[in-house]
């Protein structure tokens, strides 16, 4: 088949399958998931004939929509190196997730409509990743949101769930308004919107700096940086199935994938890369800390994720397109698969608490621990796993002509990674109930262990096998990623990658120390200090923070009008609204229900403008 | 003949259809006046394209609709009255005031 | 004078002042059939006799008979015409003044107007072809307008069904 037949069915399939899937929801569960997973297939399989067939020039498939003031807008889809990877990524996780939902949301109500979303979800990420122009990208970065939105507030009937979408869906916002500032000011200064051409402009720097200065604070938004990142964890009062492939693999690397698609135009912008290497390094480590001290399992996996998106940040910033982005694709992988082991445990046990997971005896279900440790490792940053190479990459390119302080928060955030990710692995893997570590909330207790295994297993552990092995093999298709990037791949020599595994080690190390051993008192370092543990619990009181600052402020702003409209304007409202009842009263007399009157009337307004024409022009 | 005389005309058949509707009290002498105040406009529509030599089908094209939305309307209208009959007992256009303020 | 043009005037103006005037709706009904044939000798002498048969089918034939029909149904007598002359003087006076103001205008007025068109270039065929090509749409649109008014027009005279119990639509029922 032709390229463009396969990328057609690759971004339609989706919507098509959203429309059915929204038509039966309602009776037919079963139809609706059904088309849905098809469609995903059909999805996956288009993505990665298009990747397996690759050209090395970009290939434009597009339809043209509008053209209007010599600016063709158009729709389609652009296929080079960083489209095809990420579209495979996103449409192979996809059908991963959509598979483990089959039993995830077995007896949810709204199974129907949660398949709907996924299935608009991967046209809104499809459409975003191939997208050849601005436009198209802009309208279908705000449907990833919408469908983000959607997803999170999927429990409509849980008030946290509510609240959680309203506030990623208005965080995002704000960075949104300077993402769409800074494309208008990209159009405006090239008068295209051409992606492939615009990358191939050369700027004026103080323009280039502002343009993308505003599309990093879209980025920001998006992939949940400091100071936008407080969305993010509360995001994941969504479905898991939803964290896994909208929180972690794919929506929230929006961003980083926006970054990598101008990375052309950051190049040319000094201060843009410094700005986003301090807030991407600030980022890993701040939320890093956060990770350490959560107890809820998705909680951790958030924070994660927002640390492992600033690696990426870091790898792009630093200059090195192909860190950032290998990093990008094998974060996809395994994150996908923590989350859904993660969601195996909380669908089994019901609760999120990591310790009393572990108390409940989480190491039973045997894949899927297998799952949490081999993506575990991965996170950590163990060799040969995947997370090694692409964040061995990202501390190299650190390495060359930046500020220390860069690699040593890098080093730092990816000993913190190591520690908590370990430490989750402990609690889960090895319990001890005789241990200082108290859950938030108890495992309900079964009367019969298997009340959950009805139906098979396998499209639980199926997805959960396949992304365990990539995220065993990715990590060796690095030179083949970079050559689809146009890059060379660059081999750090073991020296330069001693300090990154040391650290990682260390961090493992630490956790075993504190959580792993029999005798461990499965109480960190960090909790030993009271002060500090409650900082990172209460996520270094950000929320707090801007809830003072803005809401405060609001509320400062509302007690002052307040007061002046108490005194000022409620005499004359009252005022104003007698004698308008007044004037009603009167002006009532004049509607005396004769219609006759009232053509009369206007017929005789019209006579005397003609008169006073008829007689003006006779003169 | 000159184009103001069948404006003239035009323009007496309105005013004289005008009246029925200020001055009758019957609903159905209103719809007659109105059915005049159309046929005034009809004879303006032509007037004008054959004395100005515009384009020749416009205007007996516009005047078929015209004449056809007036049947449409007339339709409608006498349905109406009907209806107000049955309800009020008369077409006496003063019955009907129930909008007054 | 020009027969062609004071003979549909003669016409037009008789039969509107019967329809105008006549307290018997039936007469006034009859007046304004009269002043539409003459409109349609109008319409003759403008070189239109495709419109002009239109017409007489359409308003004399068609909307004349549909009121006569109404009247009667309403069982006819003509509500009284109390407070007759003030109204009839303010609105003598309305249209009077509208008139004059018209009659101004048009009279100061230039149009430009030449010899009028010779009537070859209007021909049945033109209309014919401009109808269902030109303004096919808004054909097509006035034939849906017309099955909606048609359908509209049954539906709000359709007497609502009568439940037994209910007393209020009693009147009604003899109305009919």
């Amino acid at each position: 088949m032709s390229h463009s037949t396969l990328g057609l069915i690759c971004l339609l399939a989706p919507l098509t399958a959203f429309f059915t899937a929204l038509v039966g929801f309602r009776n037919n569960h079963r139809a609706a998931m059904a088309t849905v997973l098809l469609s995903g297939l059909a999805s996956a399989l288009c993505a990665l004939l298009l990747l397996a067939q690759h050209s090395p020039q970009p290939e434009l498939v597009t339809r043209s929509w509008i053209h209007a003031g010599g600016v063709d807008i158009y729709f389609g889809l652009l296929l080079d190196g960083k489209t095809l990877i990420m579209g495979a990524v996103v449409a192979v996780i996809t059908l991963c997730i959509q598979t483990y939902s089959l039993n995830y949301m077995a007896t949810d109500p709204g199974r129907g409509r949660f398949f709907a979303f996924l299935a608009l979800f991967e046209w809104a990420m499809l459409c975003f990743v191939y997208s050849p122009s601005l436009m198209q990208t802009f309208v279908f970065w705000e449907l990833v949101g919408l469908a983000s939105f959607f997803l999170i507030g999927f429990w409509y009937s849980k008030p946290s769930a509510v609240a959680a979408a309203k506030k990623a869906f208005i965080m995002t916002r704000i960075g949104d308004v300077g993402l769409f500032i800074g494309l208008i000011l990209l159009f405006q200064s090239t008068h295209t919107l051409d992606i492939l051409r615009l990358n191939a402009t050369h700027f004026e720097t103080t323009r280039i700096e502002l343009i993308t200065l505003l599309l990093f604070v879209g980025i920001v938004g998006k992939s949940a940086q400091f100071p936008l990142h407080t969305w993010l964890p509360d995001a994941m009062e969504g479905p898991t199935p939803v964290s896994a492939l909208l929180h972690s693999a794919t929506m929230v690397a929006a961003g980083v994938f926006l970054f990598a698609r101008f990375h052309n135009l950051f190049m040319q912008a000094e201060l843009t890369l410094t700005i986003v290497l301090c807030i991407a390094t600030f980022t890993a480590v701040l939320s890093s800390t956060m990770a350490m001290v959560a107890k809820d399992m998705k909680r951790v996996l958030a924070y994660s994720s927002i640390s492992q998106l600033g690696f990426m940040l870091m790898g792009l910033g630093a200059g090195s397109l192909f860190a950032g982005y290998f990093h990008l694709v094998t974060h996809a992988v395994f994150k996908a698969l923590l989350f859904l082991c993660a969601g195996a445990y909380i669908h089994h046990y019901e609760t999120n608490d990591i310790i009393a997971i572990g108390r409940a005896g989480g190491r039973k279900l045997r894949i899927v621990t297998a799952g949490l440790v081999i993506g575990g490792a991965a996170l950590a940053g163990l060799p040969p796993l995947a997370g090694f190479f692409s964040k061995e990459l990202i501390i190299g390119s650190l390495g060359h002509g930046h500020p220390r302080i860069f690699v040593i928060g890098a080093l730092l955030a990816s000993f913190m990674t190591a520690y908590y990710t370990f430490r989750m692995i402990f609690l889960v893997t090895r319990p001890n109930a005789d241990s200082e570590a108290s859950p938030d909330q108890e495992a309900p207790d079964h009367e019969a262990d298997d009340h959950h295994a009805e139906g098979s297993l396998l499209p639980t552990h199926a997805p959960i096998v396949l992304l365990t092995l990539g995220a065993i093999g990715l990590g060796f298709l690095g030179d083949s990623i970079a050559r689809l990037l146009g890059q060379s791949a660059h081999h750090p020599a073991l020296a330069e990658m001693a300090p990154a595994i040391g650290v990682a080690c260390f961090g493992v190390l630490l956790a075993w120390l504190d959580f792993g051993r029999s005798a461990a008192a499965q109480n960190g370092f960090v909790s030993r200090m009271p002060a500090v543990r409650r900082l990172f619990e209460q996520g270094w009181y950000l929320d707090a923070l801007y809830k003072k600052l803005f809401v405060g402020l609001a509320q400062a702003i509302a007690g002052l009008l307040f007061g002046l409209e108490n005194r000022g304007f409620d005499g004359g409202a009252d005022g104003i609204a007698s004698g308008t009842r007044a004037a009603g009263r009167t002006a009532a007399k004049a509607q005396t229900g004769r219609l006759q009157l009232y053509i009369g009337t206007s017929i005789l307004l019209f006579a005397a403008a003609a008169l006073y024409i008829g007689l003006g022009a006779s003169r | 003949m000159t184009l103001e005389a069948y404006l003239l005309l035009a323009l007496l058949l309105f005013s004289m259809g005008l009246y029925a509707v200020l001055a009758r009290h019957n609903l159905i002498a209103i719809l007659i006046g109105v059915e005049l105040m159309l046929n005034a406009a009809n004879i303006n529509f032509l007037a004008f394209n054959y004395f100005l030599h515009l384009d020749p089908a416009m205007a007996q094209i516009i005047v078929l609709f015209v004449i056809g939305l007036a049947a449409a309307e007339a339709a409608i209208a006498l349905a109406i009255i009907l209806k107000l009959y049955r309800k009020h007992q008369s077409i006496d256009v003063d019955a009907m005031r129930e909008l007054r303020g | 004078m020009n027969i062609a043009f004071t003979l549909p005037f003669a016409v037009i103006v008789i039969g509107a002042f019967l329809a105008v005037t006549r307290s018997n709706i039936l007469h006034a009904v009859f007046g304004l059939a009269i002043s539409l044939v003459g409109v349609a000798g109008a319409f003759l002498a403008l070189g239109s006799p495709f419109t002009a048969v239109m017409e007489v089918l359409i308003y004399v034939g068609g909307i004349a008979v549909t009121m006569i029909f109404a009247v009667m149904l309403s069982s006819v007598s003509s509500p009284a015409e109390r407070g007759g002359f003030l109204r009839k003087s303010l609105a003598a006076l309305v249209a009077g003044l509208f008139l004059a103001g018209g009659s101004l205008i048009i009279v100061n007025a230039d149009f430009g107007a030449g010899n009028h068109l010779s009537t070859d270039a209007w021909s049945i065929q033109a209309v014919g072809r401009d109808l269902l090509d030109r303004f096919n749409l808004a054909f097509e649109s006035l034939s849906l307008v017309l099955l909606l008014a048609i359908v509209g027009a049954i539906v709000i005279v359709r007497r609502e069904p009568v439940l037994p119990a209910d007393q209020d639509d009693a009147p009604e029922e003899e109305a009919a």
